[in-house]
C-alpha cells in the first residue's frame, strides 16, 4: 500500500503554477519508492520553491536563500542514511547558491537537487533568474533582459555531477520517473525540471515548453558526448529533456570520505556515542596518549 | 642563575624558526620550566619578518610578556635592525658576525614608517646604520653581551662533516639558534636532542646533522661567555604539563567535548585549529571526527547547522571576516533552535585588517550580529586553561539550551604557546539535554526548552521563517508572540540556571581601589599587574557575555572608586556593554589596537599614568 505523502497544509502557491505538478510528481515518485518519511529530509532554499517541504509529509528543511545545497550537505555527510533531496528555483541555486552548486557537483555526494527553473523570481515578483535568455523581457521587467543565462545543464556536467537530467513540470510521469531515476542515482544528480511561471512570465508558458521539447535517448556516459549532444540543440526551438548524462563508476562522497576517515560509512558522525553516564568517552588514559607529542614529565 | 627570561628569535618567514621554537619549547618544558611564547609574523608566506617572543620562568608559568628583553637571537640583519631596542642594560645578542658591515638600507622588506623611526633613532644615538655600528652601541652604552658567531664558518663545518651542499647547510641557520639559546641557558643535551629527534622523527639523518650543528654552538657559546643564562632549578610543581597553543587547546576541548562534525573555510588564525583537529581526529567506531573543508564561510555554517539536526555536536571555527559571512546562517540556527558552536578568533579588523594580528574588537559583533532577536551564549576564554573549559562547555550549553553558542578567542591565544595544566577528565561533564521520547512529537513544542528530535528521528520541519510549534511556516501574531518568546525565555533560563561557576571572575583584594575589567587575553598583562602596583587594585574578568551576568558584574563595579577598562580595541566594546547592561559608565581605559599583544610592562606603565598621572586613555604601542 503506497503512502499518502501529502500534509495538512494548504498549498499557497498562484492557482496553476507549475509547482503543482512537481509537488505531485515527488507525490507519486515517494509512493511508488515507498520512501520511509523519517529517513527522507527534503531540503529548500527561499522562494515558491522553498515551500515545498511544508507540502510533502517526509522531514523538511526550508533554509535560506542559496543554501539549500550546503544544509543538505552536512545533514547528508552527518548521517548518509537519510535520503536528502534539494529543491531549489533558479535563482536559489544558480544565482546566489551557485558556488554551492559547484561544489557539490565537485563533491559527487548522494544528493538529487531538483531546479525549479521558470526563469524568473516570483516571489518578489518577478525579476529576471540566471535562466531567463538574454534580450528577454518578461511582463515584470522594465527592459529587456541584459545579462546571459547560465546554461544548467553544461554547469552540471562540467562541475562533476554525475547524473544530470531534465524534465518538464506538467509532464508527470517523466518528472516522477526523472526523480526516482535522480534518487536512486549513487551520487550528485541534477535534475532540471522546466516550469512555467503563470503570473509573471508570460513568454515561457507551459505551451511554450511543450511545444518545445523533445526527448533524449540512452543517457550518455561520456561527458563530452553529453556536451556534444547539448551543443546539437544549441540555437535550436527544441529543448532536449530526459537524462542526458549518467556515470555510476566515479566514487561517491561517501566512499571517498571512507577513504579518509576509515569506517565512516558504517559509524558516520550521527550515530556515534560521545558519551558514557555523563562522562566523554576520551578517558584521561587516552588524552595522554593522544597528545603525547604535546604533554612533558 | 636566573628566574625569568625574556627573549626574542627572529628571522625571515619560512626559515625554520617554527621549529626552532617547538624544539627550544619541548626542550624548556622537558627542563620543568615554564613557558609562554607568541609569535608574531606578517600576512605573508615567505621572506618577512617573524619573531617568537618568549618568557620562560623557572618559578612560576608566565602569564604575559614584558616589553624589554634578555636575550636577542638574530637569524638575519632585519631581526637586529628590528629589535635591538628591546634589549636591556646587560642583556645578551646572538647575531651573525659575517653581516656587521650590512646597512638599514639594505633591508628590501622593511616597510617605510619602521625605516624611517630607524634612521631618526640611528641619529638621536649617532650611529651609522651598519649592524656593527648597532652592535658597539649595545656593548659600549647598554653592556650588551654579544655572542657574535660566524655563521658561515659554522655552516661549513656541517658541510664537510656531512657532505652536504651549501645551498642545504644554510637551511640550518635557524638551528644555531637552538645552540646559542641551548649554550647561554645551560639546558640539559638531553632535551635539546628529544626536541630535535621528536621533530625529525623519521628524518634520522637531518636529526643528526642538526645535534651535529647544536653541540658546536653549544660550545662555542660557552667558551665565549660561559651560561650567564642558566635557570634556577625549577620549582613547578613536577606533574607532567602541556605545551599547547589556543588553537590546539581549543581543539583539545572540542575532541573532549564530543565534537564529531567541523565545518571550516581556510582563514588565519582559526585554520591551525580545524588541522588539529584533523590530526586528532580518533579512528575508533565511536570517535571519527569529520573535519569538512567548505567552499566558503556560508557553507561552513550551514553545513554545520545540517550535521548538528541530525544530532551530531557540530561546530566551525572562523575569524572576523568569515564570522560576517556565517550570521544568517547563525541566525537560522537561532530560529529553528540548533545547538551549534562557533570558535571565533578575533584578528585585527575592519576589513582584511591586520590578519595575522590580534584583537578584541569583536565583541558587539558576536553578541550583537544578524538581524532579529533570537537567544545566543556567548563565552570568551582568557587564557589556555579557560579555553579548554569553555570549548567543552560551549557544547553542553549549546545543547542544553539548543541554541547557537559563540565561543570568543583571539589570535593572541591562539598563537600563545604556553605551558598549561593537563585537564582534569573526571571533572569534564557531557550534558546533552533532554530528548525527546514520546514520538508523534512537535518540534518547537513546550517552551522555552522543547525534547530534542534529530532528522532521523521522526518527521520533523524546520524553517527560517516564523513557524507553528509543528515547524510549519505560520505568521498568525498570536503564534509569533508565543514562539518568539518560548526562544526568548531560553535567556532568562541560562542566566538561572548557567552551571558555569566563574561567569565572572573577580581577583584582588576585597575592597579595591582601582578595578580593573577586562576580558580574554588582557587577563595575563591584568593578573600580572596586581602584583606589580602598590594600589588596592582588582581585575574583574568576565567570561560569559549572553546572558550577561548583570547584578554579579554590578555589585564588583560599585565597590571600586575608579575602574578601568582594558581592551585590544579602539572603542572599548567591553564599556559600552557594561554600560547598556549595568547602567555604568567607564571612564578609563588602556587599550591596545596595534594587532600587538600588550606587554606587562608598558602596561603597567599606562595604569601608573591613569592612577598616578590622571590620564583617562592609554593607548599602548609597542611591538614591531
Amino acid at each position: 500500500m503506497a503512502r499518502e505523502y501529502g500534509t495538512e497544509n494548504w498549498i499557497d502557491w498562484c492557482p496553476g503554477c507549475g509547482n503543482f505538478g512537481i509537488v505531485s510528481s515527488i507525490y507519486r515518485a515517494f509512493s511508488e519508492m515507498e520512501l520511509d518519511p523519517e529517513k527522507t529530509v527534503l531540503v529548500s532554499g527561499i522562494g515558491c520553491s522553498g515551500k515545498m517541504p511544508h507540502f510533502v509529509d517526509v522531514s523538511g528543511v526550508h533554509t535560506l536563500h542559496g543554501r539549500a545545497i550546503p544544509f543538505a550537505t552536512g545533514i547528508k555527510m552527518s548521517d548518509p542514511d537519510l535520503e536528502v533531496i534539494v529543491n531549489g528555483g533558479d535563482g536559489d541555486l544558480l544565482g546566489i547558491g551557485a558556488g554551492h552548486f559547484v561544489a557539490l557537483g565537485r563533491r559527487n555526494l548522494d544528493i538529487l537537487v531538483m531546479m525549479h527553473n521558470n526563469r524568473v523570481y516570483g516571489l518578489t515578483k518577478g525579476q529576471a533568474s540566471p535562466t531567463l535568455p538574454k534580450d528577454t523581457q518578461t511582463k515584470a521587467l522594465t527592459s529587456p533582459n541584459l545579462q546571459s543565462a547560465v546554461p544548467p545543464l553544461s554547469l552540471a556536467l562540467s562541475t562533476g555531477y554525475t547524473f544530470v537530467a531534465r524534465s518538464f513540470a506538467m509532464d508527470s510521469d517523466h518528472l516522477k520517473e526523472k526523480i526516482k531515476e535522480g534518487m536512486e542515482h549513487e551520487g550528485a544528480a541534477f535534475l532540471d525540471v522546466l516550469q512555467h511561471c503563470v503570473t509573471y512570465n508570460d513568454i515561457h508558458t507551459a505551451d511554450f515548453f511543450r511545444d518545445r521539447i523533445v526527448k533524449s535517448e540512452e543517457p550518455e556516459k561520456e561527458r563530452s558526448e553529453a556536451f556534444k549532444k547539448i551543443r546539437e540543440f544549441r540555437g535550436s526551438e527544441e529543448i532536449l529533456t530526459d537524462v542526458l548524462y549518467q556515470d555510476t563508476e566515479e566514487p561517491t562522497f561517501s566512499e571517498r570520505l571512507e577513504k579518509k576517515l576509515t569506517g565512516f560509512e558504517e559509524r558516520p558522525p550521527a550515530v556515534q556515542n560521545i558519551e558514557e553516564d555523563g562522562k566523554p568517552i576520551l578517558d584521561q588514559k587516552e588524552f595522554l596518549s593522544r597528545f603525547d607529542d604535546l604533554i612533558f614529565d | 642563575m636566573v628566574e625569568k627570561i625574556d627573549m626574542i628569535l627572529g628571522g625571515a618567514q619560512g626559515a625554520g624558526l617554527e621549529t626552532t621554537t617547538q624544539i627550544l619549547s619541548s626542550a624548556f618544558a622537558s627542563s620543568g620550566l615554564g613557558v609562554l611564547s607568541d609569535r608574531e609574523y606578517y600576512s605573508n608566506i615567505k621572506g618577512r619578518h617573524s619573531y617568537v617572543h618568549a618568557e620562560v620562568s623557572s618559578g612560576t608559568v608566565p602569564r604575559s610578556l614584558n616589553s624589554k628583553i634578555d636575550l636577542l637571537g638574530c637569524m638575519d640583519a632585519e631581526t637586529l635592525f628590528t629589535h635591538f631596542l628591546d634589549l636591556k642594560e646587560e642583556s645578551y645578542l646572538v647575531y651573525d658576525v659575517s653581516i656587521s658591515e650590512k646597512k638599514q638600507e639594505k633591508i628590501k622588506s622593511f616597510e617605510d614608517p619602521l625605516r624611517e623611526r630607524l634612521e631618526k633613532k640611528f641619529d638621536e644615538l649617532g650611529l651609522e646604520g651598519t649592524i656593527d655600528s648597532i652592535v658597539r652601541f649595545l656593548e659600549e652604552e647598554k653592556n650588551v653581551t654579544i655572542i657574535d658567531l660566524d655563521f658561515p664558518s659554522i655552516l661549513a663545518e656541517l658541510q664537510d662533516q656531512y657532505e652536504i651542499s651549501s645551498s642545504q647547510a644554510s637551511r640550518y641557520v635557524s638551528s644555531i639558534l637552538i645552540g646559542a639559546v641551548s649554550g647561554l641557558m645551560d639546558l640539559e643535551t638531553k632535551s635539546v636532542k628529544q626536541g630535535v629527534n621528536d621533530k625529525f622523527e623519521d628524518k634520522q639523518k637531518i636529526a643528526e646533522q642538526n645535534i651535529f650543528l647544536i653541540e658546536n654552538v653549544v660550545k662555542q657559546v660557552k667558551e665565549k661567555v660561559g651560561t650567564p643564562l642558566k635557570m634556577d632549578d625549577p620549582s613547578l610543581e613536577k606533574d607532567k604539563k602541556m605545551m599547547v597553543n589556543g588553537n590546539q587547546v581549543t581543539g583539545m576541548g572540542k575532541i573532549v567535548a564530543g565534537l564529531r562534525f567541523q565545518s571550516y573555510y581556510p582563514i588565519t588564525p582559526a585554520a591551525d585549529e580545524s588541522f588539529f583537529l584533523e590530526e586528532n581526529a580518533g579512528e575508533s567506531e565511536e570517535e571519527n571526527i569529520l573535519v569538512f573543508q567548505t567552499e566558503d564561510e556560508i557553507a561552513a555554517i550551514t553545513s554545520c547547522i545540517g550535521a548538528a539536526l541530525t544530532g551530531t555536536r557540530s561546530a566551525t571555527a572562523t575569524s572576523g571576516p568569515g564570522f560576517a559571512l556565517m550570521v544568517e546562517g547563525l541566525g537560522w540556527a537561532g530560529m529553528n533552535e540548533v545547538p551549534i558552536v562557533i570558535t571565533y578568533y578575533q584578528r585585527g579588523g575592519p576589513s582584511t585588517g591586520l590578519p595575522t594580528r590580534g584583537s578584541q574588537e569583536d565583541l558587539t559583533n558576536a553578541l550583537f550580529s544578524s538581524h532579529g532577536d533570537f537567544p545566543r551564549i556567548v563565552l570568551a576564554s582568557g587564557d589556555h586553561g579557560e579555553a579548554f573549559l569553555d570549548a567543552v562547555e560551549s557544547f553542553n550549553l549549546a545543547e542544553k539550551y539548543q541554541t547557537p553558542v559563540i565561543h570568543l578567542l583571539d589570535k593572541y591565544l591562539a598563537n600563545f604557546t604556553k605551558t598549561t595544566d593537563i585537564p582534569d577528565l573526571e571533572r569534564i561533564k557531557i550534558e546533552r539535554g533532554k530528548k525527546a521520547e514520546d514520538t508523534d512529537i512537535k518540534r518547537f513544542a513546550d517552551g522555552p526548552i522543547s525534547p530534542r528530535i534529530s532528522l532521523g528521528d521522526e518527521v520533523i520541519w524546520n524553517t527560517g521563517s516564523e513557524h507553528s510549534p509543528k515547524g510549519h511556516v505560520m505568521e498568525d501574531p498570536e503564534n509569533r508572540i508565543k514562539m518568539h518568546e518560548k526562544r526568548m525565555d531560553k535567556l532568562e533560563l541560562a542566566d538561572k540556571n548557567m552551571e558555569m561557576p566563574e561567569r565572572v571572575k573577580y581577583y584582588g583584594p576585597e575592597d579595591p581601589e582601582y578595578l580593573l575589567v577586562g576580558w580574554g587575553s588582557v587577563k595575563g598583562p591584568a593578573l600580572d599587574s596586581l602584583e606589580s602596583l602598590d594600589e588596592r587594585i582588582g581585575y574583574l574578568h568576565l567570561r560569559v557575555f549572553s546572558p550577561f551576568p548583570s547584578e554579579e558584574v554590578l555589585s564588583y563595579l560599585e565597590k571600586a572608586d575608579k575602574i578601568i577598562s582594558l581592551e585590544h580595541s579602539y572603542s572599548v566594546k567591553i564599556s559600552r556593554v557594561i554600560r547598556m547592561e549595568t547602567g555604568i559608565s567607564i571612564d578609563n581605559e588602556v587599550v591596545k589596537f596595534t594587532g600587538r599583544p600588550m606587554y606587562r610592562d608598558e602596561f603597567i606603565e599606562a595604569l601608573k599614568n591613569i592612577i598616578e598621572a590622571g590620564s583617562q586613555r592609554e593607548v599602548l604601542r609597542h611591538g614591531p
